[in-house]
C-alpha cells in the first residue's frame, strides 16, 4: 500500500475514533451507548495495530471493547427495571437538567483543558532526542529471559512484580464484587440456532485461548488475552441460559481464584530460598517458570472476568439444590 | 537486611492468599502474618539505621530494566508505623467481626490492603507506584463496603470513583514522565529532570491525582461519609494510613524528584490549601453530631497541617533548620496515625458497646469504659498538639520555620486549628462524664480496648518522649 492510501485510512481511523466517542457519550440510551463505545474499542485496536503495537490491539480488543462491553451491558441490564424513577417528579427533573447542562460543559471544559495541556507536554517530550537505553537493554536482555517476544519478557520476567501487583489487583476486584454484589439473574434459554452455534463457539474460544497463551512466548498474546478469550466462553455460555458456565465454586473457585498470585509468589518465593533474587529465574527455566505462571494467571484472569460478568459469588450446588427443594416443598403445600 | 524487603510485601500477600482459601482457620493466620510482616518491618528499620539506605533489584535486573526497591529512614519509620498500627487494629478486628462470614471476607482484604501499602512505601519506580496505587485504592474501597449499609456503599462508590480518577491523573503525569525522560527510576529521576512543559505538566497531573487521594481541601469532600461508615477497624487504617501514602507520594516527588522543578509559589499555593483544610476541617468536627464523623473531619484538618510545612521546607535553604522543620513533619504524621488509629478503633468499642456513636448521647460512658474514654484523651493530647504528644515537637518545629522565614500566616492558622481541636475533644470528654460510680476495673473487654489504648500511648508519649531517633533516622536519604 502506499503512503496516500495509509494517509487516508489514518485519516478515516481518527475520524472513527473521535466520532463514536462523541456518539457514545451523546447518546441519553444507555444501552447504544455501551455498543458505541465496543466498537469505539475495536477501532481503537485497529488504531494499535497501525501503531504497531499489536500486543496492545489483542487487549484492546479482548478487555477494552470485547468484556468491559459485556460488564457495562450487565450493569445496564442489572439497573434498568428500576430507571423509570427519574421521571417520578417533572418540577425537579427540570431544574436538575438544568444544572446538568451546566456540569456537563463544565466537565467539556475541564477535559478539553486537560488534553490541551497533555498534547503540548507530550510535543515537547516527543520533539526531544528519544531514548533508546531501556528499549536497546530490554534487546540485549531478550536471550535471558526466556521468551523472545520482548512484550512478556518485560511483564513476566524484567517486571514480573508489577505483573504480580495487578494480579492481586484483580483478586482484590474480585473479592470486593463478593462482598457487595448478589448474582444477576441467568437469561432465557437460547434459540435453537444461537445454541447450536454456541455449541461450535465455545470449544473454538478454549482452543484459541490455549493458542494465545502458548504463542504469547514468541509473538503478541499472553496471560491476559488468554483469559480474557476463555471468560468471552463463559460470558457466550451465560447469554444462552447455562447457569453452569463452567466456574466451580466453593474450595475449588477459590483456588482458581488464587491461583495467579499464589502461583507467582511460590515461584519467587522458592527461588529466594534457592538462593536467587526474588523472581529471578535462571535463564534456563525461565521459559518453563513463565509459561507455568501465565498458565495459573490466565485462569484467575478468566475467573476474575466471569465472577464480575455474573456479578457476585456463585451460590454453591448445594445451596441451590436446597433452594429448589424448599421451593418444590413451598409449591406442594 | 534486604530480605526484609521482600518479606514485607510477600508475607502479607502470603497471607491473604493462605486466608482466602482457609477461611476457618482466618484469623490466626491473619494475625500470624502481621507478626511476621512486622518482625520485618522492625528488621528493616534496624537496618536502615545500621547500614544506611537499602535497596534490592527485583529478579536481580539491574535498574532501569527491572524494577527496584529502595528503604531510606522516611520509608523504613512509615513502614513500621503501618504495620503497628495495621497489626493493633488486627487484633481488634479479631474481635470486631463476630461471624464467620464477615470474616472470611474481612481478612483477605485486609491483608492485601497491607501488601498494597507496604509495596508503596517500598518502591522505586513511578509505574510500580501506580500499581501499588491501584491496588490500595481498590483494596480500601472493598473493605469500606463491609460496613454492609446503604450509606457506606454509596460513600465508597464515591471513594472508587475519585480513587479512579487521582489514579488516571498519576498515570497520565506517569506517562509524560517515561516519555520525556525515558527512566521511572526514582532515583535516576532527580538527575535528569528539568524545568520546563514536561515536568510541569507531569508534576501537576501526579500532584492533583495524590491531593484527591489524600484529600486535601477542597478536595477533601468524599473523606468523612467513607471514613465515617467503614468498619471501625477499616476506617482506623483509612484515616491513620492510607490517605498518609498518598501524602508520603506527594513529598516523595515535591522534596526528591521534582526538587529542581517546584517553586515557592506552588508550595505556598498548598500551604494555602492545607490552611484552609486545617480551619475548614477543625470547624467541621467541632459540629459533628456523630464521633466517627468528628474523627473524620478531624482527619482532614490534621492532614492540612502537613501542607503547611511545604512553604516553610521550600523558604529555608538545605541545612539543619530545614532537616529539623522535615523531621518535625515527619513527626506530626507518625503521631497523627497513632492518635488516628486509635481513636477509631476507641470509638468502635463504644459504637458496639453502648450501640451508638452520637456525642451527645455519651452520657456516663466514662464510667462504663473507664480505659477506652482515657484512650480518647491521650488522642486528643495528641490532636491538639499538648506535650509531651509528637505532634508538639511537630507543631514546635513549624511554628519554628514559621517565624524563621516570617510566614507568620501559617502560626495564626496553627494557633487557630489547635484551639479549634481542643475544642472539639473537650466537647466529647464532657459529654462522656456521667454521676455513675466508677467500676473496680478499668479495662472491661481487653481485646478491644488495649489496641485503642496503645496506639493512643505511643502518639501521646512515646513519640514525643522518645522522638529523637526520628530526626536521625530522616537523615539516612536515599
Amino acid at each position: 500500500m502506499n503512503t496516500t492510501n495509509l494517509l487516508v485510512f489514518d485519516g478515516l481511523l481518527l475520524f472513527s475514533i473521535v466520532g463514536l466517542a462523541w456518539a457514545s457519550l451523546a447518546t441519553t440510551d444507555e444501552r447504544r451507548s455501551v455498543i458505541l463505545f465496543m466498537a469505539f474499542g475495536l477501532v481503537l485496536a485497529v488504531a494499535w495495530g497501525r501503531l504497531l503495537a499489536p500486543d496492545v490491539a489483542l487487549a484492546e480488543a479482548a478487555i477494552g471493547a470485547g468484556l468491559s462491553g459485556a460488564l457495562l451491558l450487565a450493569a445496564v441490564r442489572k439497573q434498568s427495571p428500576g430507571s423509570s424513577h427519574t421521571h417520578a417528579n417533572p418540577d425537579r427533573n427540570y431544574s436538575e437538567s438544568g444544572a446538568k447542562v451546566v456540569l456537563q460543559w463544565l466537565v467539556t471544559l475541564l477535559c478539553a483543558a486537560l488534553a490541551g495541556t497533555l498534547a503540548w507536554a507530550l510535543l515537547h517530550a516527543l520533539s526531544s532526542a528519544p531514548h533508546d537505553t531501556l528499549p536497546r537493554a530490554i534487546s540485549d536482555n531478550l536471550v535471558a529471559s526466556g521468551v523472545s517476544n520482548p512484550v512478556t519478557a518485560v511483564l513476566l520476567n524484567f517486571r514480573a512484580y508489577d505483573t504480580l501487583l495487578e494480579l492481586a489487583v484483580l483478586l482484590t476486584a474480585v473479592l470486593g464484587i463478593f462482598s457487595l454484589g448478589q448474582t444477576t439473574p441467568g437469561y432465557q434459554p437460547a434459540g435453537p440456532v444461537f445454541d447450536g452455534l454456541v455449541r461450535w463457539l465455545v470449544p473454538v474460544l478454549i482452543l484459541t485461548a490455549g493458542y494465545l497463551l502458548w504463542v504469547g512466548a514468541h509473538a503478541p498474546g499472553g496471560a491476559f488475552q488468554a483469559g480474557a478469550t476463555l471468560a468471552a466462553a463463559g460470558v457466550v455460555l451465560r447469554l444462552t441460559g447455562r447457569s453452569r458456565i463452567g466456574l466451580p465454586d466453593g474450595f475449588v473457585l477459590r483456588i482458581i481464584m488464587a491461583a495467579g498470585v499464589g502461583v507467582f509468589l511460590l515461584v519467587g518465593l522458592t527461588l529466594l530460598l534457592l538462593g536467587r533474587p526474588f523472581l529471578g529465574y535462571p535463564p534456563a527455566w525461565a521459559g518453563a517458570l513463565i509459561l507455568l505462571i501465565e498458565t495459573a494467571a490466565m485462569l484467575s484472569i478468566a475467573a476474575t472476568l466471569l465472577l464480575a460478568f455474573v456479578g457476585g459469588q456463585p451460590q454453591s450446588t448445594a445451596v441451590n439444590a436446597a433452594a429448589n427443594r424448599q421451593r418444590e416443598e413451598n409449591s406442594r403445600c | 537486611m534486604t530480605d526484609a524487603m521482600i518479606g514485607l510485601v510477600a508475607l502479607p500477600l502470603t497471607g491473604a492468599v493462605a486466608t482466602l482459601l482457609l477461611p476457618r482457620s482466618a484469623t490466626v493466620v491473619a494475625i500470624g502474618a502481621g507478626l511476621a510482616t512486622t518482625i520485618a518491618a522492625a528488621l528493616l528499620l534496624f537496618g536502615v539505621a545500621n547500614q544506611g539506605a537499602l535497596h534490592y533489584e527485583m529478579g536481580g535486573w539491574s535498574t532501569g530494566l527491572g524494577i527496584t526497591l529502595r528503604a531510606d529512614g522516611l520509608s523504613a519509620l512509615l513502614l513500621m508505623m503501618t504495620s503497628l498500627v495495621a497489626l493493633a487494629a488486627s487484633v481488634y478486628a479479631s474481635a470486631y467481626f463476630s461471624a464467620a462470614s464477615e470474616r472470611a471476607r474481612f481478612w483477605p482484604l485486609w491483608l492485601l490492603l497491607w501488601t498494597s501499602l507496604n509495596a508503596l512505601f517500598l518502591s522505586g519506580d513511578l509505574f510500580n507506584l501506580y500499581v501499588t496505587l491501584e491496588l490500595l485504592g481498590l483494596s480500601a474501597v472493598a473493605l469500606a463496603t463491609l460496613g454492609g449499609k446503604r450509606a457506606a456503599a454509596e460513600a465508597a462508590l464515591r471513594y472508587l470513583l475519585v480513587g479512579l480518577l487521582g489514579s488516571m491523573l498519576f498515570l497520565a503525569g506517569v506517562s509524560l514522565i517515561y516519555a520525556g525522560y525515558g527512566t521511572l527510576d526514582l532515583a535516576t529521576l532527580p538527575r535528569v529532570v528539568e524545568p520546563g512543559p514536561i515536568a510541569w505538566t507531569a508534576l501537576a497531573m501526579m500532584t492533583t491525582g495524590l491531593l484527591l487521594k489524600t484529600a486535601l481541601f477542597p478536595l477533601h469532600f468524599w473523606l468523612p461519609p467513607a471514613h465515617a461508615s467503614a468498619p471501625a477497624p477499616v476506617s482506623a487504617v483509612l484515616s491513620a494510613l492510607v490517605v498518609k501514602a498518598a501524602f508520603y507520594l506527594v513529598l516523595r516527588l515535591w522534596l526528591d524528584v521534582f526538587a529542581n522543578v517546584v517553586t515557592p509559589v506552588a508550595a505556598n499555593l498548598l500551604g494555602l490549601l492545607g490552611a484552609c483544610a486545617v480551619l475548614w476541617g477543625s470547624w467541621r468536627a467541632l459540629q459533628a453530631e456523630r464521633l466517627k464523623l468528628l474523627a473524620a473531619w478531624s482527619t482532614v484538618a490534621q492532614l492540612g497541617y502537613l501542607f503547611l510545612f511545604f512553604p516553610l521546607l521550600l523558604a529555608l535553604p538545605p541545612g539543619p533548620t530545614r532537616d529539623l522543620a522535615a523531621g518535625g513533619l515527619v513527626m506530626l504524621a507518625l503521631t497523627h496515625g497513632f492518635a488516628k488509629a486509635g481513636l477509631f478503633l476507641a470509638i468502635g468499642v463504644i459504637q458496639q458497646r453502648c450501640g451508638h456513636d452520637t456525642i451527645r448521647d455519651l452520657d456516663g460512658t466514662a464510667q462504663h469504659l473507664p480505659a477506652t474514654t482515657f484512650a480518647i484523651a491521650l488522642a486528643g493530647v495528641a490532636l491538639i498538639g499538648l506535650p509531651p504528644s509528637g505532634a508538639f515537637l511537630g507543631k514546635w518545629q513549624l511554628l519554628a520555620g514559621a517565624v524563621e522565614t516570617g510566614q507568620w500566616l501559617w502560626l495564626v492558622v496553627t494557633a487557630t486549628g489547635s484551639l479549634l481541636a481542643a475544642a472539639y475533644i473537650f466537647r466529647v470528654l464532657g459529654h462522656a462524664f456521667g454521676h455513675q460510680p466508677y467500676p473496680n476495673q478499668p479495662v472491661t473487654v481487653a481485646r478491644e480496648e488495649w489496641p485503642a489504648l496503645l496506639l493512643t500511648a505511643m502518639a501521646a508519649l512515646v513519640l514525643g518522649l522518645g522522638g529523637a531517633p526520628v530526626w536521625k533516622l530522616l537523615e539516612i536519604g536515599t
